[in-house]
């Protein structure tokens, strides 16, 4: 790009100084005066404007875009002397800037964190008039708050660009306007929870419908992380073969505990609905204490015979389909079906090929009873410098695995389990 | 090969067995008991910090001056209290945003700028009063106050910065215990009950002006800005769903009913003895407190400075909070009781600045606690209209309240108790402005 170029980035103009300002004709005659800038989301790249709100003779009326020669400071100047007026109308996609945007939440993508629109800075780009970005300082606010002739000279300060924000529109009054949110997958699902935690519940369920409409898969890992308070009330106003739809893409156990949340008559209609496989695990789940190592567990695992080939068990490794955290090591049982010792993957990797597991086998691993109390798992895997820890009943054989992240998450203290995701750059 | 389990292992093992227990992970242990905490919340909290050293004061002297003769005002200002505080509750329920933040996004950044400034001037003076009513309440014990508010700014800091929004609201709930005093003092003084029982259903007015100050500045006293700030911010952050809406609202009212019946023992305690034995000036909480002692005897005295520092301590803790909910709402900074400093700057500064100033003019010797009161007392009054006029254009906008806005005779009544409640706080700023 040339030297020219980069320094001719388009003057910014605030909507707070287009907002208020006359409406003049191409001779600069007042005819009224400016209420709100129309925009279109929803497209990539920036909101193009299309059109003003505005007041001629007391009348608020429509005005396209297409209409007017220019605009800044000193008003919104007409390309013909004649005046065409509409009345006005809410068209999908379209916003209000002044009534739907300024003053209200937006997401900050980058810093994954709500932040308040302070101002918002429009600019000549690309062949048509743009929002550019979100104002979200003290130097927005301030210009706003100042008599208009002096908060003109506060010069614009640093603001968000639009490709990181993502404004909410569920209180825009538009038959089911649904702008998707394209940006907010960008977000690691915890991050996307923690917005929805700190948002009110109508932005909440505002972000979990965008995160659901583009990605299933993401909507149930969101689910996942949000705490139980959160899952209750968004999972209340679903009817029962969406929850379903949610749980069945959720690890088994984690469906296991949102099925706890849920009120009691709904438990059952919503296990019938769930795919056999996954309703076989999960209901066996619900039968354990949340607080033991029953409720903990993951029931995916692989148990392989002692007498199978390293270069099978990678193999098995490899087909299953298990989440990598879930499968750090591989178990073995004894000829009798019960539980005999593990492999870390690791090892696995590293050993002869050709030898079977039972060379391998790690013996003084311990596994724990589906009782056994949290406390007691931690100091065992410390113990034993574990990252999972069988979990077998009492004839030995193995009905799950506890792994290291979902014991930290049980056992943070409460304090510690804090959003420290929205705190941007502090 | 036998599989080697740990010594420990061992005994889980021998234990009841691995047999899962089916109803466990089901158990809906939790809802029960919140069911019974629920009636005791947020708005218990907010009405009741009213009933803090400047509200004993106006009581004590509404009691002294006319006897029982304010008591049917208490009856009308219970009906509104209970209904701004119960509109105020369910605004947060249904909009899940604190009333800073809801006057932002309808009505602008102006507006809210306006309240926010008010909000803290006000506060910052109800903050030092209520520091100097726990000096004074334990000062009537024989602690000096050098000592005792210092203790007492750390321990409301601590509650609020270092522990969780339920913990900090099960301690506010605490400071609410000491309110039964005031039923045990009035009892002590030997009222007479057929009088009092007259007193509220027979409205008896006086002519003249200082009456009618009374009636304004015990009406201005119970209902104040900062009650509706912080009960919807509360209901937001204790995370209250639209299926608990209605709970919501029974606590807000029945908070602002308790509220108001420990303000009328206030007056009946005071009517039975300082008016009837001519005491008829009472300047402070303490003051009331000091006065009791002749007539109704040491417990008298005691019980009222337990109410009273209950009373301070609870509005010492609630109004930097509240203030604090206002500023980081309408600003947009994160917000949250139990939040630490790194997580919400501002929020927990404004708190700390707030609590270290009101301890600290609170210390100072002779400061001078009535026209403090004076300018605070103005300053609400300018807030309160536009606290409730907002309150009730919320409250009915079906833009923010959907289905669940005020409508028809609700928000009649609404409006009615908005006009009255703030004309009479615009005529006492006037009067207190000038001096009158």
């Amino acid at each position: 790009m040339s030297a020219v170029n980069a320094t001719q980035a388009p003057p910014i103009l605030h909507l707070s100084s287009v907002v208020g300002s006359p409406l003049r004709d191409s001779a600069g005659e007042r005819l009224g005066k400016v209420e709100d800038v129309i925009v279109r989301l929803g497209g990539a790249g920036y909101p193009p404007i299309t059109g003003f709100l505005v007041r001629v003779a007391g009348r608020p009326s429509f005005l396209g875009v297409e209409r007017i020669s220019d605009m800044g400071p000193d008003g919104v100047v007409l390309r013909t002397e004649k005046l065409d007026l509409r009345h006005f109308e809410r068209r999908p996609e379209e916003v209000l800037l002044k009534r739907d945007l300024l003053d209200r939440q937006l997401i900050n993508v980058e810093g994954a964190r709500l932040v308040r629109a302070n101002e918002i800075e429009l600019a000549h780009a690309g062949g048509s008039w743009r929002v550019v970005g979100v104002d979200t300082g003290p130097r927005g606010g301030l210009r706003r708050l100042l008599p208009k002739g002096l908060g003109a000279h506060i010069a614009t300060g640093e603001f968000l660009d639009w490709a990181g924000v993502e404004p909410f529109v569920g209180h825009v009054p538009t038959v089911r306007l649904r702008v998707p949110h394209p940006k907010l997958a960008k977000l690691h699902p915890a991050q996307i929870a923690d917005l929805v935690e700190a948002a009110s519940r109508r932005e909440g369920e505002e972000i979990i419908q965008a995160v659901g409409d583009d990605d299933r898969e993401l909507e149930a890992d969101v689910f996942e992380e949000l705490d139980d308070q959160h899952q209750r009330e968004f999972l209340e106003d679903r009817p029962d073969a969406q929850v379903a739809a949610i749980l069945s893409r959720m690890a088994p156990d984690d469906a296991a505990d949102i099925i706890g949340e849920l009120d009691e008559e709904r438990r059952e209609p919503v296990l019938a609905l769930l795919p056999v496989r996954h309703r076989v695990k999960v209901r066996a789940l619900l039968g354990y204490d949340p607080a033991e190592a029953g409720g903990l567990m993951s029931p995916d695992f692989i148990l392989l015979a002692g007498t199978t080939a390293v270069s099978e068990a990678l193999r098995e490794v490899q087909e299953s389909r298990i989440a990598p955290e879930l499968l750090t090591s591989v178990f073995v049982r004894g000829a009798d079906g019960s539980l005999e010792g593990s492999v870390p993957v690791a090892a696995l990797l590293r050993a002869e090929r050709g030898s079977g597991l039972g060379a391998v086998v790690k013996h003084e691993v311990p596994c724990v009873p589906p009782d056994a109390p949290f406390e007691e798992i931690a100091r065992l895997m410390a113990d034993y410098n574990l990252t999972a820890i069988p979990v077998a009943d009492e004839h030995d054989a193995m009905v799950g695995v506890v792994t290291v992240d979902d014991l930290l998450a049980a056992m943070l203290p409460r304090s510690w389990r804090r959003r420290f995701g929205l705190l941007g750059e502090d | 090969m036998a599989v080697r389990v740990p010594p420990v292992m061992r005994r889980f093992r021998s234990a009841v067995g691995g047999r899962p227990r089916l109803p466990a992970r089901l158990s809906p242990r939790r809802t029960r008991l919140f069911a019974f905490v629920g009636l005791l919340g947020p708005g218990l909290i907010a009405a009741n910090a009213g009933n803090d050293a400047g509200g004993v004061a106006t009581y004590s002297s509404a009691g002294a001056k006319y006897g029982y003769d304010l008591l049917w005002l208490m009856v009308l200002i219970t009906l509104s209290l209970g209904i701004v505080q119960m509109l105020a509750a369910r605004m947060g329920v249904v909009t899940g945003k604190g009333l800073a933040e809801l006057i932002r996004e309808e009505y602008g950044i102006r507006w809210s700028m306006l309240a926010t400034s008010a909000v803290l001037v006000a506060s910052l003076g109800i903050c030092i009063s209520d520091f100097v009513g726990v000096g004074a309440a334990l000062g009537l014990a024989g602690i000096p106050a050098q000592a005792s508010v210092p203790v007492a700014a750390l321990g409301i800091w601590l509650i609020i910065v270092r522990g969780s929004y339920r913990s900090a609201e099960r301690v506010f709930i605490a400071f609410t215990i000491p309110f039964f005093a005031y039923p045990i003092a009035a009892i002590l003084a030997h009222p007479h009950w057929g009088a009092v029982g007259k007193a509220i259903v027979a409205p008896h007015l006086h002519a003249g002006s200082s009456y009618l100050l009374l009636v304004i500045a015990t009406a201005g006293t119970t209902i104040t800005p900062y009650m509706q700030l912080y009960l919807q911010s509360a209901v937001v952050e204790r995370g209250a769903r639209e299926d608990e809406l209605a709970r919501e609202e029974r606590e807000a009212v029945s908070g602002a009913v308790f509220a108001n019946l420990v303000a009328a023992f206030i007056i009946i305690a005071t009517g039975a003895t300082l008016f009837t034995h001519g005491v008829h000036e009472i300047s402070s909480a303490a003051g009331a407190a000091r006065a009791l002692k002749p007539f109704a005897g040491h417990y008298a005295e005691a019980l009222f400075g337990i109410g009273l520092l209950g009373a301070s301590l609870l509005a010492a803790a609630i109004v930097p909070i509240a203030t604090s909910y206002v500023i980081s709402e309408s600003l947009g900074y994160e917000k949250g009781i139990g939040r630490r400093r790194e997580e919400a700057p501002v929020f927990v500064n404004v708190i700390t600045t707030m609590i270290i100033l009101g301890a600290f003019v609170a210390m100072i010797p002779g400061v001078p606690v009535i026209s403090l009161l004076v300018g605070v007392q103005v300053v609400n009054g300018l807030l309160l209209p536009i606290n409730l006029f907002f309150i009730w254009r919320l409250a009915r906008s079906p833009h923010v309240m959907g289905a669940r806005r005020s409508r028809g005779l609700a928000d009649l009544v609404t409006a009615i108790t908005v006009t009255v409640l703030s004309a009479l706080s615009l005529v006492l700023v006037v009067v207190t402005a000038t001096g009158a």
